[in-house]
C-alpha cells in the first residue's frame, strides 16, 4: 500500500508533459491542480456570463416577456453564485495562488499536495452540485445570499435549494482546505532568506486571505447546517413562529460574507502589486505599509458585517457602530490606491496588456470603493441598498476591481503557465472593449439606483423613466461579452500556436521568472537563496532599486544565474500521485446527493467511500514507510516548523470560530425559548462526572506523550488506553443524557433550546468521537515495530486535538450547564 | 472655509437639481433625488455631502493617475525617468491622515442623521398605520380597532407625523417609497418602525425591496399624500360599511354580490359586513382604489376580469387560485367589486 516516492530522472520534462489522463486525475502537483482549477473556472465563467447576458436581454424593455419570473430568479441567483464561488475564487485561490505562490517563495509544492488535489475535486463537485437542480426542475432561486426564511422548505419546497445548501457546504470544505494548505505553505516552506518582509506582496495577500478563509467560512458552515436541519429534520432555526429569527441567518451569512469580499479582493490587490512594479521597473511603493494595510483590512473586515443589514432595524447604536467600522476600512484601502499610483509615478513604463488592466483596475476599483463609503453612511445606504446602486457598487468592486486584476494576471502569468505568449494586439482590443462595455453597463446603474430601481426584479413598469438607461446597459453588456469572446479566442489561439515564451518574458522581479516556462515538475532544480525583496531582480541587477533600463533596451537582460539553471545534481523526491483525493470528493458528493434525494443507501455508500479513501490516503506516503528526513527535502522549512503541526493548529483555530458560532446561537436562542421544557431539564451532577472523566483523560494523554518521548512504548499504550476509555465514558454518559431528554419530551424539533442544545453538544460529541477514533488508530499503529520515539509527533498531534476538544467542553459545560444553574437559583 | 464649503455644496446641489430636474422632465416617480418628506430630505442632504467628498477624492485620484502615467514617468527606452523613491514617510502619513479626516467629516453628520431618523418614541400626534407585507401584496391597517383596512394603496395626510409599524405575514420584505425615505425591512417575528412627515401632496409609487420569491418584482404599492380635507374624506369613506350588495342600484352589481358570497372568494377576502376572509387583501372599498394586483395594473373592469380568470398570468406565483368563473357571472362579480366604493 505505502507508495514509495519515485525519484525523478535527472532530465525532467516540464510539468505539463506525460502522465496521460490518469496522470491528471491523480495529480498532486500544485501546478497541474492549478491548471485544472483554471479549466473549470473558464467553463463556469462562460456559463455565468451567458446568464448575465440573458438577464440583460430581459431588462431591455419594460414588461418584457423574454423570460418568466421563475427563470429570471434562477438566473440572477446562479449568476451571482457562479461568479463568486465558481469563477473568481477558483481563479484567484485555486489557480493563481496555487500556481504562483509556491514558485514565488521558492517551494517545490504546497504543504499538503494531496489535500490540494482534494480541494480541487471538491470544488468541481460543489460546482456541479449547484447545477444539479436543473435535472430536477430548476436551479437555486433565492439569490446568492439566500435569505432565510424564504429558503425554508415551506416557502421553497424544491430540490434546487437542497442542492444549493449541499453544494455550498462542499465548496466550503474545499476552500477551507485550500486556506489551511496555503497558510502552512507560506508559514513553513519559504526558501532560505525569504523573511516575511521579503515576500512578494502577492504572497502576503495569499497569506492573509488564507487566514480570512479559516475564520470566515465556519460561520457560513454553521448557517448552512442550521438551514439543512430546518429543511430536512424539522428544526426551526429561522422560523419566527417558534421564537427564532430569520435575522440569525443574516448575521451568520454576513459574518462570512463580508470577509468573503476581501477573500476575493486581497488576492486581486496582491496581483496588482506584482504587475505594476514589473511594468514600471520600480519596486512596489511603500512595501511595509502595503503589507500592514492588508492585515488591517482583513482585521477590520471581520467587524463590518452589519453594514449589509442597516435596513433590518438593528437600532441606531448598532447602525452607528457598523457605520464607523465600515468607514475605517476605507483608510487602509486608500493607502493602497495611493501607493499603487506612487509605484507607477516616475516609472519607466512598458504599456503591455497586463499593465493596461493593472492601471484600469486602479480607477475602476477606486470608483467602487468610493460608492462603498456611501453605503457605510447608514442613512444613505437605506436608499441605496437592494437597489441598482448596489449592483453598480459591487460590480465596480468585483468586476472593475477583482476581475480586472484577474484579467491582468492572466496576461501576466499565462506565459509561465503555458510556455506561450498571448497576443498583445488581441489583448489591447479586449482591454478597450472591456473598459467601454464595463463602464457602459455598470455606470448607468448608479443612476437607475438613485431613480429607484430595485435589484432582482424581472420586470418593471413603463412610466418610471428607467427604460433608456437599461437599453444602454444591455448594449454595453454585449460589448463586454464580445470582450470575453476575444479573450477566449486569444487563449485558445495561444495554446495552439502562440509564440514560445522565454523563462522571463517581462523582466520580472520575483522567483517564478527564474525558472523555465513552463516550469519543470519540481519547480526549482536548486532551491534559491533569497537576498532581498524582489528576490529575482536582486539576483539579476544587484539591488531592488536599480532600473536596468539601459541593459533592458540593449536586449541584455541578465540571464538566469548559472547556479539555478544547472540540472539537478541529485534526484528530487516529489510526492507520488494519488487517486484518493478524487475518491474523497466522490464519496462526499455521493453522500450529499443521497441526503438531498433521501436515499440512505447512497449516503452510506458515499460515507464508506469517503472514510476508506481518507484512511487509505493517511497510510500513503509520507506518513508511514517514509523516513522523516525525506520530508525535509520536499519541504525546505524556513523556521523548522513542522508542517502537520502547523496545519493542525490552523485547523483548530478555524474550529474555534465554528464552536463560537454554535455557542453564540445557543446563548441567544436559549433566552428566546418559548414553550418546551427549556434548559431546566439539564442535570448537573451527572454531567459533572463525565466532565471530570474528560479532564482526567487529558492528563492521561499528557502521560502517554511523555512516555513515548522517553521511548516507553508499553507505558504509552497503557496511558492511551486510559485516555480512550475515559473518552468512551464521556460519550456513554452523553448518549444516556440524550436518550433521557428524548424520553422526557425534548427532541431537536421541540423548541429553540432543544435544537441549539443538541447541535452544540452533538457537534462536540462528534468531535470527541473523532478524537477517540484517532487515538485508537494511533494505538493500533503503535504495534508496528517501526513505531518508536521518532513517531512521537503522531501521538502529539492526536493529543493536541484531544486537548482542544476537552477545552471546548469546559467552555460548553460552564456556559450551558453551570450558568443555567446560577440563573435558576 | 465655511463659505467655500457652502459655495461648493450649493454648486453640487444645483448640479443634482439638474439631475433631479431631468427627473421631473423625464418623469422619475421613484427617484431618491427629489425628497418629499423630512426623512427623505435628511438622507438626500447627507448623500450630497458624501458625494461631494467622494467627488473630491476621485478627482485627486484621477489627476494623480494622469500625472503619473503621462507626465511624471517615461516609456521604457526613453531618456532616464525622473528619480523616485520606493517610499516616502511624509507622503504616506499624508494619505493616511487626509482620508481619515474626510471620513471623520462624513461620520459626524452620519451619526446625527442615524439618531434623528430613528426616534425611540413616536412624535406627538403621530398617525399610526400598521403595514403587513404578504407574498406579494401590502396591507394597511389604520387605528386601534383597524377601523380602516386597505391594500396596496396607502393614504396619509400631508404635514402630519406618520408612524408605520411593519410586520410580515410570511417572509422578509422591505418597505420602500423612494421619495418619502429609505427602506425598512419587514421581518417576521420582529416589529420594525418607520417615522416621517410628508411635505408635498401627491402620489408616490413604492415597491418591495427585499427579494421575497417569485413575484418580488410585482410587489408594488402607492402612497397618496393627501391634503387634510382629502384625507378626512377618504378615511370617512373607508370606515363606513359599503352598501350591501342587494341594495346596489346597479343590477349586475347586486347579482355579483350573490356570486361573491357563493364562491370561494369569501373564504379569503374580507368585505365589511359580508365576509371575514383574511388570507387575501380586504376588498371592502375595492372600487375606490386606482390600481389593483399590488399596483401593477390600473383598476379597470377588464383588468379585474383578467385577474379573476387567471391570477397567475398577471402575477406569477400569485397565491389566489383560478376560480373557473366566466360569462355573466364574471361580469356581475366585476361590477360588484367596482361598485364597492
Ligand atoms: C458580463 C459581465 C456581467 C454582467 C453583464 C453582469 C450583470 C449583472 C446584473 C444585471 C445583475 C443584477 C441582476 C438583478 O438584480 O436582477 C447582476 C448581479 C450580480 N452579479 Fe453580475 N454581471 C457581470 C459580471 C459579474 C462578475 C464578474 C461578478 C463577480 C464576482 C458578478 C457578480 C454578481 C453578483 C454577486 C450579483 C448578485 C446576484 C444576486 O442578486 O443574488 N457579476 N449582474
Ligand atoms: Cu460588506
Ligand atoms: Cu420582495
Amino acid at each position: 500500500m505505502a507508495a514509495q516516492p519515485k525519484p525523478l530522472p535527472i532530465e525532467t520534462p516540464n510539468y505539463l508533459q506525460g502522465g496521460g489522463l490518469i496522470g491528471w486525475l491523480t495529480t498532486v502537483d500544485h501546478k497541474r491542480v492549478a491548471v485544472l482549477y483554471a479549466l473549470s473556472a473558464f467553463v463556469f465563467m462562460a456559463i455565468g456570463g451567458i446568464e448575465a447576458m440573458l438577464i440583460r436581454i430581459q431588462l431591455w424593455s419594460p414588461e418584457n416577456h423574454f423570460l418568466t419570473a421563475g427563470v429570471y430568479n434562477q438566473l440572477f441567483t446562479m449568476h451571482g453564485t457562479t461568479m463568486i464561488f465558481l469563477v473568481v475564487m477558483p481563479l484567484e485561490i485555486g489557480f493563481f495562488s496555487n500556481f504562483v505562490m509556491p514558485l514565488q517563495i521558492g517551494a517545490r509544492d504546497v504543504a499538503f499536495p494531496r489535500l490540494n488535489a482534494m480541494s480541487f475535486w471538491l470544488a468541481l463537485a460543489g460546482g456541479i452540485f449547484l447545477h444539479l437542480g436543473w435535472i430536477w426542475g430548476g436551479l437555486p432561486d433565492a439569490g446568492w445570499f439566500g435569505y432565510a426564511n424564504l429558503t425554508e422548505r415551506y416557502f421553497s419546497p424544491g430540490l434546487n435549494l437542497d442542492f444549493w445548501v449541499v453544494g455550498l457546504l462542499i465548496l466550503g470544505v474545499s476552500t477551507l482546505a485550500s486556506g489551511l494548505n496555503f497558510f502552512v505553505t507560506i508559514v513553513a516552506m519559504r526558501a532560505k532568506g525569504m523573511s516575511y518582509m521579503r515576500m512578494p506582496m502577492f504572497v502576503w495577500a495569499v497569506l492573509i486571505t488564507s487566514i480570512l478563509i479559516l475564520i470566515a467560512f465556519p460561520p457560513l458552515t454553521v448557517g448552512l447546517v442550521f438551514l439543512l436541519l430546518d429543511r430536512f429534520f424539522g428544526t426551526h432555526f429561522y422560523v419566527a413562529a417558534y421564537g427564532a429569527t430569520p435575522i440569525l441567518w443574516q448575521h451568520l451569512f454576513w459574518l462570512f460574507g463580508h470577509p468573503e469580499v476581501y477573500i476575493m479582493a486581497l488576492p486581486a490587490f496582491g496581483m496588482i502589486s506584482e504587475i505594476l512594479p514589473v511594468f514600471s521597473r520600480k519596486p512596489l511603493f511603500g512595501y511595509p505599509m502595503m503589507a500592514y494595510s492588508i492585515i488591517l483590512i482583513a482585521f477590520l473586515s471581520y467587524g463590518v458585517w452589519g453594514h449589509h443589514m442597516f435596513a433590518t432595524g438593528m437600532g441606531p447604536v448598532a447602525d452607528s457602530a457598523f457605520a464607523i467600522t465600515s468607514m475605517l476600512i476605507a483608510i487602509p484601502t486608500g493607502i493602497k490606491v495611493f501607493s499603487w499610483l506612487a509605484t507607477v509615478w516616475g516609472g519607466s513604463l512598458r504599456m503591455t496588456t497586463a499593465f493596461y488592466f493593472g492601471l484600469g483596475f486602479i480607477l475602476e476599483f477606486t470608483i467602487g470603493g468610493l460608492s462603498g463609503v456611501m453605503h457605510a453612511t447608514a442613512p444613505v445606504d437605506l436608499q441605496q441598498t437592494d437597489s441598482y446602486f448596489v449592483v453598480a457598487h459591487f460590480h465596480y468592486v468585483l468586476f472593475g476591481g477583482v476581475m480586472f486584476a484577474i484579467l491582468g494576471a492572466i496576461y501576466y502569468w499565462w506565459p509561465k503557465v503555458t510556455g506561450r505568449m498571448l497576443s498583445e494586439r488581441l489583448g489591447k482590443l479586449q482591454f478597450w472593449l472591456t473598459v467601454i462595455g464595463f463602464n457602459g453597463t455598470f455606470f448607468p446603474m448608479h443612476f437607475l439606483g438613485m431613480w429607484g430601481m430595485p435589484r432582482r426584479i424581472y420586470t418593471y413598469g413603463a412610466g418610471l423613466g428607467w427604460t433608456s438607461l437599461n437599453q444602454l446597459e444591455t448594449v454595453s453588456a454585449f460589448i463586454l461579452g464580445l470582450a470575453f469572446l476575444v479573450m477566449y479566442y486569444n487563449l485558445i489561439k495561444s495554446t495552439l500556436s502562440g509564440e514560445k515564451a522565454s523563462a522571463d518574458p517581462w523582466d520580472g522581479r520575483s522567483l517564478e521568472w527564474s525558472i523555465a516556462s513552463p516550469p519543470p515538475a519540481y519547480n526549482f532544480a536548486h532551491v534559491p537563496e533569497v537576498r532581498g525583496r524582489d528576490a529575482y531582480w536582486v539576483m539579476k541587477y544587484g539591488r531592488a532599486g536599480s532600473r536596468g533600463v539601459a541593459m533592458f533596451v540593449a536586449g541584455q537582460v541578465p540571464p538566469v544565474p548559472e547556479s539555478m539553471q544547472a540540472p539537478p545534481t541529485e534526484p528530487i523526491h516529489m510526492p507520488a500521485p494519488s487517486i484518493f483525493p478524487l475518491f474523497i470528493a466522490l464519496g462526499l458528493s455521493i453522500a450529499g446527493a443521497g441526503l438531498v434525494m433521501g436515499l440512505w443507501r447512497l449516503i452510506i455508500l458515499g460515507g464508506v467511500t469517503l472514510f476508506t479513501s481518507a484512511v487509505a490516503m493517511g497510510f500513503e506516503y509520507p506518513s508511514y514507510g517514509q523516513e522523516p528526513h525525506d520530508l525535509e527535502e520536499i519541504a525546505p522549512s524556513s523556521g523548522g516548523i513542522d508542517l502537520r503541526k502547523a496545519g493542525l493548529w490552523a485547523f483548530l483555530g478555524s474550529e474555534c470560530v465554528f464552536f463560537a458560532s454554535l455557542i453564540a446561537t445557543y446563548v441567544v436562542y436559549k433566552s428566546r425559548n418559548v414553550g418546551g421544557p427549556g434548559a431546566g431539564i439539564l442535570e448537573i451532577p451527572l454531567t459533572s462526572v463525565s466532565t471530570f472523566a474528560l479532564l482526567m483523560s487529558s492528563l492521561a494523554m499528557v502521560l502517554a506523550l511523555n512516555a513515548i518521548q522517553q521511548n516507553k512504548k508499553n507505558m504509552m499504550r497503557l496511558w492511551l488506553a486510559v485516555t480512550i476509555s475515559l473518552g468512551l465514558v464521556f460519550l456513554g454518559v452523553e448518549a444516556y443524557e440524550f436518550a433521557h431528554f428524548y424520553h422526557q419530551g425534548l427532541a431537536m424539533q421541540t423548541d429553540l433550546f432543544g435544537q441549539s442544545f443538541f447541535t452544540l453538544v452533538g457537534f462536540h460529541g462528534f468531535h470527541v468521537s473523532v478524537g477517540v477514533l484517532w487515538l485508537a488508530t494511533v494505538w493500533f499503529a503503535s504495534f508496528s515495530p517501526k513505531f518508536d520515539k521518532s513517531r512521537a509527533l503522531s501521538v502529539e498531534m492526536a493529543g493536541l486535538y484531544w486537548h482542544f476538544v476537552d477545552i471546548v467542553w469546559v467552555i460548553i459545560f460552564t456556559l450551558v450547564y453551570l450558568m443555567q444553574q446560577v440563573k435558576g437559583a | 472655509m465655511k463659505r467655500a464649503f457652502q459655495l461648493i455644496s450649493s454648486a453640487m446641489v444645483a448640479a443634482s437639481m439638474f439631475l433631479a430636474g431631468c427627473a421631473q422632465g423625464r418623469k422619475l416617480p421613484m427617484t431618491t433625488l427629489a425628497p418629499k418628506s423630512d426623512l427623505a430630505d435628511w438622507i438626500y442632504r447627507l448623500f450630497i455631502e458624501v458625494t461631494l467628498w467622494d467627488g473630491l477624492v476621485l478627482a485627486i485620484v484621477i489627476v494623480a493617475f494622469l500625472l503619473a502615467i503621462f507626465v511624471f514617468s517615461t516609456r521604457v527606452g526613453e531618456a532616464a525617468p525622473p528619480s523616485s523613491a520606493a517610499s516616502d514617510l511624509k507622503l504616506e502619513v499624508a494619505w493616511t491622515v487626509g482620508p481619515a479626516l474626510i471620513l471623520l467629516m462624513i461620520t459626524i453628520p452620519t451619526i446625527r442623521t442615524i439618531f434623528r431618523s430613528q426616534p425611540n418614541l413616536p412624535p406627538a400626534g403621530a398617525l399610526e398605520i400598521k403595514v403587513v407585507a404578504h407574498q406579494w401584496w401590502w396591507e394597511f391597517q389604520y387605528g386601534d380597532k383597524d377601523h380602516v383596512i386597505t391594500a396596496n394603496e396607502m393614504h396619509i395626510p400631508v404635514g402630519v407625523p406618520i408612524r408605520l409599524t411593519l410586520q410580515s405575514g410570511d417572509v422578509i420584505h422591505s418597505f420602500w417609497v423612494p421619495q418619502l425615505g429609505g427602506k425598512r425591512d419587514v421581518v417576521p417575528g420582529q416589529l420594525n418602525e418607520l417615522t416621517f412627515i410628508a411635505y408635498v401632496p401627491g402620489v408616490y409609487p413604492g415597491q418591495c425591496a427585499e427579494f421575497c420569491g417569485e413575484s418580488h418584482a410585482n410587489m408594488r404599492f402607492r402612497v397618496f399624500v393627501d391634503t387634510p380635507q382629502q384625507f378626512a374624506e377618504w378615511e370617512k369613506g373607508q370606515s363606513t360599511m359599503p352598501t350591501a350588495g342587494a341594495a346596489m342600484t346597479d343590477k349586475a352589481a347586486a347579482r355579483g354580490a350573490q356570486v361573491f358570497s357563493n364562491s370561494p372568494c369569501a373564504a379569503c377576502h374580507r368585505i365589511d359586513g359580508v365576509s371575514k376572509g383574511y388570507i387575501g387583501p380586504d376588498l371592502s372599498h375595492f372600487g375606490s382604489r386606482t390600481t389593483m394586483a399590488s399596483a401593477i395594473e390600473a383598476n379597470t373592469p377588464a383588468n379585474v376580469a383578467d385577474w379573476i380568470v387567471n391570477p397567475g398570468r398577471v402575477k406569477p406565483g400569485a397565491q389566489m387560485p383560478k376560480l373557473g368563473l366566466s360569462g355573466t357571472q364574471l361580469n356581475d362579480l366585476v361590477a360588484y367589486l367596482e361598485n364597492l366604493k
